[in-house]
């Protein structure tokens, strides 16, 4: 309990210096932060409160999402490399938003685009552990259903000239500069009902660590806990996916980060993983509209760079002891 | 009190039949054995009982009903099992991992077997860190903390040294004393399963 009030302190700290920091310097920032509601009209109460803030809020929101995608990937497949890029679970959202887009049935950042992506996860999601027969198999599997569809996500970008195809295009690459303070709203709600399932079901995946047969001589349906945390998932992800795009490896490093500081338990996991996500997401956020400005990095390079070694650290440590 | 009837068995696997036309009458307040060389078929009629694999031709009863019109639940109600293969990669306890999944009344008897199996010394350590036969006692403590009229255990002594075998063996023949149907494979010769009633040799098809 200590270390999780450790770790939901601090990201209140860092979501105020995110707000402090950014490409333009603006003055007299603190008071400005602290006085939200004071002096509304000034430009430089307008680039914090109406540019920074979604930003920081989008960054909470989308890191938390991931962080707990990836403990429902992870452990609906009793896999430690799982996460929701790998599985193709990212690239059927993004399908899934670009299909609704190019229809025009949707625009990014609506409810539509959300059940478009969930949608699109879903199936994606299904259609890689229906292919798989091992635990390896369905990690090669999803990275190749993941290349396919993401493959037809840049040509099919690449093919288009419509007025929204550059923003479409910049959001393919994950970015959160597009959202809105109305695309959070939307997504707020999705996500807490998501959030509050898959800490509800916690208990479910950690019977799944056995392996399917210990969970089936006891009378649990292994495939339909599996089922139930697909679900979730895809809707995580779609949450994440229709507003700022694929980030990569976040959910994947997260939910090991949250196991090293408070161990495997996924009732925990759970709203660890949410609060290490938001963290993470939030502070490469930071990074990558400070860094250099006024350029912007993409973000989903910053978190391949924290993600990756995690990857290659677990691989070589996983050795056998996978299913 | 539940009677084990195979009837007339077959079982195909990958295209071969690893068993051909299996009868055997298994009884309650008995320990039986199946024994039989590698490839003989003993893990796939084991399979083939606890549900896990389905059956080409022949039947296999539990008090005359057949296994295949049991839900899940009403098979893990009738019947608990230990298999061999096992794979912790998360660093939950022991006790945790006996309690995963199971009702409040195998819960509430975690205590009990941690000391009946001799387990209590690393209860709360991580079962990655478990040798073997430590491993395999998990295993067999989860099966055991459940109420049940059938146990079915896979080579249950095989990692397991001598005080732990005779543990085991006891608490074995304390739950045939009170009617439960134990089956055991072995890959040992019949001459060390003597605390054994009734024996099963599969043959090489």
């Amino acid at each position: 309990m200590k270390r999780f009030i450790l770790v939901i302190t601090v990201l209140p700290i860092v979501a105020v210096l995110a707000l402090a920091v950014g490409a333009s310097d603006v003055a007299h920032v603190w008071s400005h932060i602290f006085s939200p509601f004071h002096d509304v009209n000034n430009t430089a109460h307008q680039i914090i409160w109406s540019i920074r803030a979604p930003r920081v809020f989008a960054a909470i929101l989308v890191g938390a999402s991931l962080g707990i995608a990836g403990v429902l990937a992870q452990g609906s497949t009793n896999n430690p490399i799982a996460d929701p890029a790998i599985l193709g679970t990212s690239a059927g959202a993004s399908l899934g938003v670009l299909i609704g887009v190019l229809f025009n049935v949707v625009t990014i950042g609506s409810i539509g685009a959300v059940v478009f992506a969930a949608v699109g996860a879903l199936l994606a999601t299904l259609f890689s552990f229906s292919l798989a027969r091992s635990a390896l198999q369905l990690i090669t599997i999803g990275i190749g259903v993941s290349a396919i569809l993401s493959a037809i996500v840049g040509l099919t970008l690449a093919m288009i000239s419509r007025p929204d195809a550059r923003s479409v295009s910049f959001w393919s690459f994950g970015s959160l500069a597009l959202v809105t303070p109305l695309i959070l709203w939307v997504l707020l709600p999705i996500f807490l009902i998501a959030a509050v399932l898959a800490w509800k079901m916690a208990p479910a995946l950690d019977l799944l660590s056995l392996g399917d047969a210990s969970v089936r001589h006891i009378g649990h349906d292994a495939q339909r806990i599996r089922r139930k945390a697909f679900a979730i998932l895809a809707v995580l992800v779609a949450v994440s996916v229709s507003s700022v795009g694929t980030i990569a490896f976040l959910a994947l490093a997260v939910p090991h980060i949250a196991r090293f500081i408070n161990g495997p338990r996924n009732r925990t996991l759970v709203p660890f993983s949410a609060a290490i996500g938001a963290l993470v997401l939030l502070g490469a956020d930071t990074a990558a509209r400070s860094i250099v400005p006024p350029h912007e990095l993409p973000i989903g390079l910053l978190t391949s760079l924290i993600g990756a070694p995690i990857l290659i650290a677990t691989l070589k440590r996983g050795g056998d002891v996978w299913r | 009190m539940a009677l084990v009837e195979i009837r007339n068995l077959s079982i195909l696997r990958s295209g071969r039949e690893v068993i051909h036309d299996f009868s055997a009458t298994i009884k309650p307040g008995n320990i039986t054995a199946i024994i039989g060389p590698n490839g003989s078929g003993k893990s796939s009629l084991l399979a083939a009982l606890v549900g896990d694999i389905s059956i080409s031709s022949g039947s296999i009863t539990f008090d005359g009903r057949d296994i295949t019109t049991f839900s899940l639940l009403e098979q893990a109600e009738i019947r608990s099992v230990v298999m061999q293969e096992r794979s912790y990669w998360l660093s939950y306890s022991v006790r945790e991992v006996i309690a995963m999944g199971q009702g409040a009344q195998a819960v509430a008897r975690i205590a009990e077997i941690l000391a009946t199996l001799d387990m209590v010394d690393f209860a709360e350590q991580s079962v990655t860190t478990l040798s073997g036969g430590e491993a395999q006692r998990v295993e067999i403590a989860r099966a055991l903390i459940r109420d049940s009229d059938i146990y079915i255990l896979d080579e249950p002594l095989s990692a397991q040294d001598a005080a732990s075998k005779a543990r085991i063996i006891t608490i074995l023949q304390k739950l045939r004393d009170q009617g439960k149907t134990i089956i055991v494979t072995a890959h040992i010769d019949k001459s060390a399963l003597t605390w054994c009633d009734q024996i099963i040799e599969t043959f090489a098809q």
